[in-house]
């Protein structure tokens, strides 16, 4: 039997906008609890240097997120990691919460569960492939990577893993150019140990005894299939809402993510919503640690009337 | 929680465990960090595992020897022995259903 808990309010995701909503919560006195289904930080814990915070020249992300956390940590706001919720009922002046640990009655609620990386669409049994190269790049020292996406963070990544040392990497983009900022194109590049493919897809994969060998390119327009070798795989093709657990609750627009209003109100009462989840133009550290402050000032006003 | 280890202590303590559970890792590592606490949670329910961590880039060779390519890794301990290996991301679930099976 779980212990049924209650609290003002619930965060329901720890990265940097789930974490300054409860910044601020608790600094208002709201009695909020943090759920987070993996570990504080989201997606930034994944950025090796991050270059455009204020009051930082240069800080690693996962640095970051952890003086975030100490913040919230010293305010005594409880936050439960490594939660899976089991179960969410939003629709009522209660709201409940049902994780694995516990059953939280809350009466207001923040979504703030951001995104996550695109998987390969259909996926790839392989153990060399892996979508995070502070995590996993270090193991390719002096071998050689197929880097799959053109956009920014494939070329920020690619740049990142030549750091750690990688030989050589052939890039992977489906669209016929690279979306990418020019100068980080430039950046790769000049380095001469990376090469880029456009209009290729990646067509399939070879191992041997559980190791890649090589994958196989297709071009799109000729059907030609090409043979890369290479030791691992990096995908960067971006990234979706992670908003399965609620889509049944508040409105979403076509690609899932919450429709909120200026105020980070939802279409339920008593819920809001803030970060990478919103349907929004620009998605920054920054603009979620707004959208965090907005929303628990929103709970805030809300659970005072 | 966890007993930190060293390449100067790890097979000895490895040998003198009856039942635990050793991670691999290396700092400012996320998958690494998301492992570590699932394995605290892990262990609220399992109080007679032994937890311990080896920081890979401070015992890279001792990893080795353990056959751990990358972090994360985890290495159930049964009977003074390895008995298995896994690589990446699990939940407590997947970790309880690992750890039974191995």
């Amino acid at each position: 039997m779980k212990d049924t808990i209650s609290f003002d309010l619930a965060i329901l995701g720890g990265g940097p906008a789930g974490m300054t909503a409860a910044i601020y919560a608790a600094q208002a006195n709201i009695n909020t609890i943090l759920l987070e289904e993996s570990t504080t930080g989201g997606l930034v814990n994944s950025t090796n240097l991050v270059l455009n915070f204020p009051s930082k020249k240069a800080v690693n992300g996962m640095s970051l997120m952890a003086e975030v956390r100490e913040q919230i940590d010293a305010l005594n706001v409880p936050v439960e990691e490594i939660c899976e919720i089991e179960h969410l009922d939003l629709t009522g002046g209660v709201k409940i919460i049902e994780t694995d640990e516990a059953v939280y009655e809350v009466r207001a609620v923040i979504l703030a569960t951001g995104r996550k990386p695109i998987e390969l669409d259909p996926p790839m049994d392989c153990d060399q492939i892996h979508y995070c190269s502070i995590c996993d790049g270090g193991v390719y020292e002096g071998k050689r990577v197929v880097v799959v996406g053109g956009g920014n963070s494939a070329f920020d990544e690619s740049i990142y893993l030549l750091i750690l040392g990688i030989r050589h990497i052939t890039m992977l983009e489906i669209m016929d150019d690279f979306i990418a900022a020019k100068t980080s194109q430039d950046n790769l590049f000049s380095t001469g140990k990376a090469v880029g493919k456009t209009g290729v897809k990646l067509a399939g994969i070879h191992q041997e005894d559980g190791r890649l060998k090589f994958v196989v390119a297709e071009h799109c327009k000729t059907g030609e299939k090409e043979q890369i070798d290479a030791d691992g795989i990096f995908v960067f093709i971006g990234q979706k809402p992670s908003s399965r657990l609620f889509a049944n609750h508040v409105n979403l627009d076509p690609q899932g993510y919450i429709l909120a209003d200026a105020d980070m109100k939802t279409s339920v009462k008593g819920v809001f919503s803030a970060g990478d989840i919103n349907q929004k133009t620009f998605r920054q550290i920054t603009t979620a640690m707004s959208d965090g402050t907005i929303a628990a000032l929103s709970a805030e006003r809300y659970l005072r009337i | 929680m966890f007993t930190q280890l060293t390449s100067g202590n790890c097979m000895a303590a490895i040998a003198d465990t009856e039942q635990g559970v050793l991670i691999g890792y290396k700092e400012l590592c996320p998958h690494c960090l998301n492992m570590e606490k699932m394995l605290v949670k892990y262990s609220k329910t399992h109080p007679d595992i032994s937890l311990f961590r080896l920081n890979i880039e401070e015992s890279p060779d001792t990893f080795k020897e353990l056959g751990g390519e990358r972090p994360p890794t985890i290495f159930v301990i049964k009977n003074n022995s390895v008995v298995a290996q896994k690589a990446g991301l699990m939940n407590p679930k997947e970790m309880k259903a690992f750890y039974q099976r191995s």
